[in-house]
């Protein structure tokens, strides 16, 4: 043990004094997340707003759901809501659909939402909304249709409740339909208990039934999903306990793969010192090579748990996430991701044949498992399959971590299975790493 | 102190050592010489339990040697052949660490090292990192991260690679003191000079295997001749080539021809045919023989060649 300190001891040494792992470790990831926060629109509440999107806003219809949503949008600093325009004799007069369209034709603004005259009109037939696009990326689209989304749930619940589906259907198309039911999902399971793809089956057979729920919270029937959706835009998009849900979501995401990136440039340091002849020396010594794989292991837990509490840190001073109402939990969270990303470090010290393969193979790993399991923007956005793909990702249940404890205040009961993933792929690789250790050469 | 039986490691088909024996007692400064590639390095890395033997066995103290029995490698010291030390750590820091890993610590730990910087003459460089150190500074606190402890065998790796002559000799002196003060050394070079000068007894090795075993004397008294004729190489000596060669064995290098004489000849034979040749006696030196031609004896080739 005293030789492990030892070693570890050593580690934080090194550590301290390579300035550029320093600063990869800490300050870069710091500037990143507040770059990437204020792109995405999260800026520090109280502050200064950010930038609002340009979207154009033709009513056509005279239900008190078009204007309950048009008044919403206007209120969300995201948006930065057009509703008119200059005619050709230079007055300000209202948009039309014809006019609309030749706007977001002619790439004068990308998107625009549309009230047709029986939106909302017959409720039983559901709201009816059309969404026009023309969008520089994807992203983009994601992002405009997540707040869409969100501000649509705020301003008018129980219109969007009643046609839910269909309005959705129509609103963001078939396809985001899936994703858009999937955040749905997601988001009642993460606030009220229960198994995400049981309540996604739920509300897409429109039983909207959520029987087994452990917390009991829902029962059954169409009052208490009412109640239920209700209470979501209370808890989560309507500015209630979740400060910054943007920057909530997004830190953990960022952290998680900057975390990878500078385990596994520690671990990939293995052949340096091989290089060195460091291990021969070590080894010459009363050290054994557990001791040294040892060493390694808890200094990337040390540093892992260190950055990643440091980076809520920076959420908390750059965009306000509130990490100390759970932050016992937050903590727990933060070192089982840590154990599962060392993990990940070793496994490429231990298969890659050296430090530049290592780095290369690390890297390529990194922004495929950030991607999929949802670093950069939420799974729900993705694809079926992708989704799928996505819990195979360490990155996805750490983020899932990450949004139990911060978005849904979860208990550290409900923690257990994301924390019990994290640390069942960390026992997995490490088995297998170590393995490949005792067979690899980069002890001789 | 060290003995080691018919010890063989092979890489795929190289025989990196070849049935090796040899015994060591205390106090003992040995000398391992060998060209590149003789197996000296692997004969180091057997005994300081880094890799295992194929097949022999090592004794240390009289005690089997367990590569996995730490407390036996803690008696052991090693200077690799590599600068081993962490580059963006100071001296002192690294110091601290193999002191450390060896079981030193507080004020025990703190004299050491405070001996170990004076010894290698960094004190004043105690606190900048080791990659700001010259070359010859690095091999010599390479030296001293291994003997903190005071091991009582000390194994070292062709320890002095790129040193200048000065500091070469600051370690050969620092070697010396060890060695007087009991402690039992096995020096690996491919230097002969450097064999001859600190070593009690030397080993030669080639192609993993032991060629030969003595002090100095020993081995030179095996050689077949006790002395050998340089004759300067020039217009006025190369046209007799013939007659040199009734006298022995003659050998061309880059500017002399070097006649090793046969067995029963005396020397002033030789000269009194190179004074009716008229060669003038200049062109002439009469040599003893050192190492290289104990090896250029043993293995058909030079330290220099292979
Ligand atoms: N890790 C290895 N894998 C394969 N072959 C090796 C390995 N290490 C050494 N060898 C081979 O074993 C033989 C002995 O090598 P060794 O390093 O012991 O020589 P050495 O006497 O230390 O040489 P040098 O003076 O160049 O350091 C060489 O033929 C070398 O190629
Ligand atoms: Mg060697």
């Amino acid at each position: 043990m005293r030789t492990i300190l030892i070693l570890l001891g050593n580690e934080i040494r090194r550590f301290r004094s390579d300035k550029t792992a320093l600063s990869l470790t800490f300050l870069v990831p710091f500037v990143l997340i507040y770059i990437f926060g204020n792109v995405f629109g999260v800026g520090r509440p109280g502050g200064p707003a950010p930038t609002g999107i340009p979207l154009a806003v033709v009513n056509q219809s005279d239900s008190p759901f078009g204007t309950a949503v048009t008044a919403a949008l206007q209120k969300e600093a995201a948006f930065k809501v057009i509703t008119t325009h200059k005619d050709p004799a230079g007055q300000e007069v209202p948009l039309t659909e014809a006019r609309l369209r030749e706007m977001i034709g002619g790439g004068s603004i990308r998107f625009g939402l549309i009230f047709p005259p029986d939106a909302g009109g017959d409720q039983l037939a559901g709201l009816k909304l059309k969404f026009l696009n023309n969008p520089r990326n994807e992203i983009e689209t994601q992002t405009v249709v997540g707040l869409l989304q969100k501000t649509i749930y705020s301003s008018a619940p129980q219109a969007l409740v009643v046609g839910v589906q269909k309005a959705a259907a129509n609103f963001i198309g078939a396809e985001s339909f899936e994703s858009f039911s999937r955040s749905l999902a997601d988001a009642i399971a993460g606030s009220f208990g229960g198994d995400p793809q049981q309540v996604y089956e739920s509300i897409k057979s429109g039983q909207l039934n959520f029987g087994g729920s452990p917390t009991g919270a829902a029962s059954t029937g169409v009052d208490s999903f009412l109640q239920s959706l209700i209470k979501i835009e209370s808890e989560q998009v309507g500015g209630g306990k979740v400060k910054s849900p943007m920057a909530t979501r997004s830190v953990g995401g960022w952290a998680i793969m900057f975390l990878l990136f500078s385990l596994s440039s520690s671990a990939t340091s293995l052949f340096d010192e091989k290089k060195a002849g460091l291990f021969q020396r070590l080894l010459s010594a009363p050290v054994r090579r557990t001791h040294i794989l040892w060493s390694k292991y808890l200094f990337g837990m040390l540093l892992g748990f260190v950055q990643l509490t440091a980076l809520f840190v920076a959420g908390r001073l750059l965009f306000g996430i509130d990490i100390l109402s759970n932050f016992g939990n937050l903590l727990l969270i933060c070192f089982a991701a840590s154990t599962a990303c060392v993990a990940f470090g070793m496994l490429l010290a231990a298969i890659a044949p050296s430090s530049s393969a290592a780095s290369g193979l690390g890297t390529l790993l990194i922004l495929i498992m950030s991607a999929i399991g949802g670093a950069w923007f939420p799974t729900s956005f993705m694809p079926e399959f992708v989704q799928q793909l996505s819990r195979l990702s360490l990155v996805y249940w750490a983020i899932d971590g990450f949004l139990k404890v911060l978005w849904a205040n979860c208990t550290t009961l409900e923690l257990l299975p994301t924390l019990a993933v994290l640390f069942g792929i960390a026992a997995v690789v490490n088995t297998f790493s170590v393995w490949r250790f005792k067979r690899g050469n980069i002890f001789d | 102190m060290l003995e080691v039986k018919n010890l063989t490691k092979r890489y795929g088909s190289v025989a990196a050592l070849d049935s090796v024996s040899l015994s060591l007692a205390r106090g003992e400064f040995f000398g391992l010489l060998g060209p590149n590639g003789a197996g000296k390095t692997t004969l180091m890395s057997l005994v300081t339990g880094i890799r295992a033997a194929d097949s022999g066995e090592i004794l240390l103290g009289n005690v089997p040697f367990m590569p996995d029995d730490i407390a036996q490698r803690a008696q052991l010291g090693f200077v690799p052949q590599s600068i081993a030390l962490y580059d963006e750590l100071s001296g002192e820091e690294n110091l601290r660490l193999f002191g450390g890993l060896y079981g030193l610590r507080g004020a025990l730990l703190r004299e050491r090292i405070a001996e170990g910087l004076a010894a290698a003459q960094l004190e004043e460089r105690r606190h900048d990192k080791v990659e700001s150190y010259s070359g010859g500074m690095r091999r010599r606190i390479n030296i001293v991260a291994a003997i903190l402890h005071r091991p009582q065998l000390l194994l070292c790796d062709e320890p002095t690679v790129g040193v200048d002559p000065q500091s070469r000799n600051a370690i050969f002196d620092f070697l010396e003191k060890l060695n007087d003060e009991g402690m039992t050394i096995v020096y690996s070079t491919h230097y002969m000079e450097e064999a001859t000068r600190l070593c009690s007894r030397i080993g030669i090795i080639d192609h993993g295997k032991l060629l030969a075993l003595g002090t100095l004397d020993e081995l030179l008294t095996d050689l077949p001749f006790s002395e050998q004729i340089r004759i300067a190489r020039n217009d006025s000596t190369t046209p007799h080539l013939a007659a040199f060669e009734r006298f022995g064995k003659l050998n061309t290098t880059d500017d002399a021809y070097v006649l090793t004489p046969a067995p029963e000849l005396r020397l002033s034979e030789f000269f009194s045919e190179a004074e009716r040749l008229g060669i003038a006696s200049r062109f002439f030196n009469v040599t003893r023989p050192t190492l290289e031609n104990v090896f250029l004896h043993l293995t058909g080739k030079t330290l220099r060649d292979s």
